[in-house]
């Protein structure tokens, strides 16, 4: 997963590396580092970096280390997206899914319908933020009870 | 020599019980079987030749209840082969809890009781000294149970993930490859001796919940009961669903989930490349471990090949005992 993580370092040499040592120490890949000089405010320049990280645990743990050694994190954002097929089986309100998946920061790339009225099957391939698919799927997976159908995912 | 007896003399305990008295297992005698009208006892063994068809025919048949051949000392190992029951896990729950409390040895394919009282019987088995072992409740003759805890043991297992019923993998794979509807799939199942005449368990689901409670409870240390299982079955998924689903590349399984966060079970999406996305009656088992990485075994999930399983099983305690 690819992480920007923004942080507010002391413009002081080595504070940097302080920060880097920990990310890679929990497995980051250190991509890009942006310095954004010209947003120096109250002593602190805020720089971000780009990180490629094995999974969810390490980014945290990166996060604490970074932390844990007096730096900041001011953000941590994730780059990229995940594309999710599923499957619905049965009735369903489609603006109201449309909304659902809106709520949750992410976004309908693809649907198509079957089966018209009599058998209705609907695809869709949803794009979601890493951190937000897991919470996405499981309120999907509410309506699609309260509808009495069926939401087949991927796994 | 371990004085074996059989409870349940149907599908695989007629199988099993061809096996033991041919002396597949050295150091093991059949010694009774008994189906649910009565029970027949030899103190001195069966032959493969004295098996009988039709145990009530047997000139020392007697009437009554299985848990004559359990009390009273007269065998070391029951082998459970009842129906399974998901309701209260009976009649296998009394035959094993007693047997247990006899001091004997137990080897089962009953699901009811090692899925509705795992952590009572296990209890039971550790206080009194012997052995219950149940790797022919899941996955046939695949070897699961024992493959984690003898290979498997120093790892750590993370999740298991798989297709724990062949019925519903047959349907399914019918739907996808044939374009069937559910129902025809379901008819031609039935009409093969696949599916029970009565399929509910397997289509709602209940037979993979039973398995991966055993699953969790067994080999992730878990204390789960068949009520904390979030289940799915496939009626609901139409041919239309199928054909959506192959068009992506992927095919619709009915799949088993146990991991720290939940057990669930559930038609789920799955790449055709992957490698739990096997089909007809197969089944297909997924771990996931903190070391190893992932592993998959694939078989018969039923059927003949659960022999295999028990066989392994009383030869288990076989060698404890001989030492
Ligand atoms: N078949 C498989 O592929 C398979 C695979 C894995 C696990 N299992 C499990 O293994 C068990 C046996 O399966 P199966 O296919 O052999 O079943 P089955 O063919 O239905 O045989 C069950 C046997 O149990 C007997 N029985 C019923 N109540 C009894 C009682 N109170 N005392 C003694 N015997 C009693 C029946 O007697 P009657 O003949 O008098 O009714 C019958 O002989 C089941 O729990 C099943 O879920 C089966």
């Amino acid at each position: 997963m690819r992480v920007r993580l923004t942080l507010a370092l002391v413009d002081r040499p080595g504070v940097l590396l302080k920060a880097l040592e920990q990310i890679a120490l929990n497995g980051g890949n250190i991509i890009s580092i942006i310095h954004n000089r010209d947003r120096i405010t109250s002593g602190y320049v805020p720089v971000s970096v780009n990180v490629e990280f094995p999974d969810p645990a390490s980014l945290e743990r990166a996060k604490k280390g970074i932390e844990g050694s007096g730096i900041p994190v001011i953000e941590a954002e994730t780059l990229e997206k995940e594309i999710a097929t599923m499957i619905l089986v049965g009735k369903a309100d489609v603006d109201a899914l449309i909304r659902k998946v809106e709520e949750h920061g992410s976004k309908i790339s693809a649907l198509h319908l079957t089966g018209g009225v009599e058998s209705p099957c609907l695809k869709l391939l949803v794009e979601a933020p890493h951190d937000k698919l897991r919470p996405l799927l499981s309120s999907l997976e509410k309506l699609a009870e309260e509808w009495d159908a069926l939401l087949i995912t991927e796994g | 020599m371990i004085r074996c007896v059989i409870l349940g003399y149907g599908f695989l305990g007629r199988r099993l019980a061809k096996e033991l008295a041919l002396n597949r297992v050295e150091g093991v005698k059949l010694v009774g079987i008994a189906s649910s009208k009565g029970h027949i006892y030899r103190e001195k063994g069966f032959k493969s030749s004295e098996l009988p068809e039709d145990i009530t025919r047997a000139s020392d048949f007697r009437e009554g209840s299985s848990l004559e051949l359990v009390d009273g000392r007269l065998a070391d190992l029951l082998v459970e082969l009842t129906p399974t029951n998901i309701r209260d896990g009976e009649p296998g729950l009394s035959h094993i809890r007693r047997a247990l409390e006899e001091g004997m040895d137990v080897v089962t394919a009953n699901k009811g009781p090692m899925a509705l009282a795992y952590e009572e019987l296990t209890g039971l088995a550790e206080e009194r000294g012997v052995m219950l072992l149940y790797e022919a409740t899941v996955g046939g003759g695949m070897p699961l149970i024992s493959l984690q805890k003898r290979c498997l043991m120093a790892d750590e297992l993370l999740e298991i993930r798989g297709i724990l019923n062949g019925t519903t993998n047959y349907i399914l794979s019918r739907m996808h490859f044939e374009g069937m509807t559910f129902d025809l799939a379901l008819r031609e199942a039935q009409m093969l001796g696949i599916a029970e005449r009565d399929p509910s368990l397997d289509i709602n689901g209940i037979d993979t919940a039973l398995k991966i409670v055993i699953l969790a409870n067994s080999l992730m240390n878990a204390r789960r009961k068949l009520s904390d299982v979030k289940v799915k079955g496939i009626r609901k998924v139409t041919s239309e669903a199928v054909a959506a689903a192959k068009e992506s590349g992927m095919a619709i399984k009915l799949i088993g989930t146990a991991s720290e966060e939940e057990l669930s079970v559930a038609p789920r999406l799955i790449k055709l490349g992957d490698p739990l996305c096997i089909h007809g009656t197969l089944n297909a088992v997924n771990f996931k471990l903190r070391i190893l990485g992932n592993l998959t075994i694939i078989g018969e999930g039923a059927g003949e090949s659960t022999v295999s399983a028990l066989l392994n099983d009383i030869r288990e305690v076989a060698r404890a005992r001989s030492g």
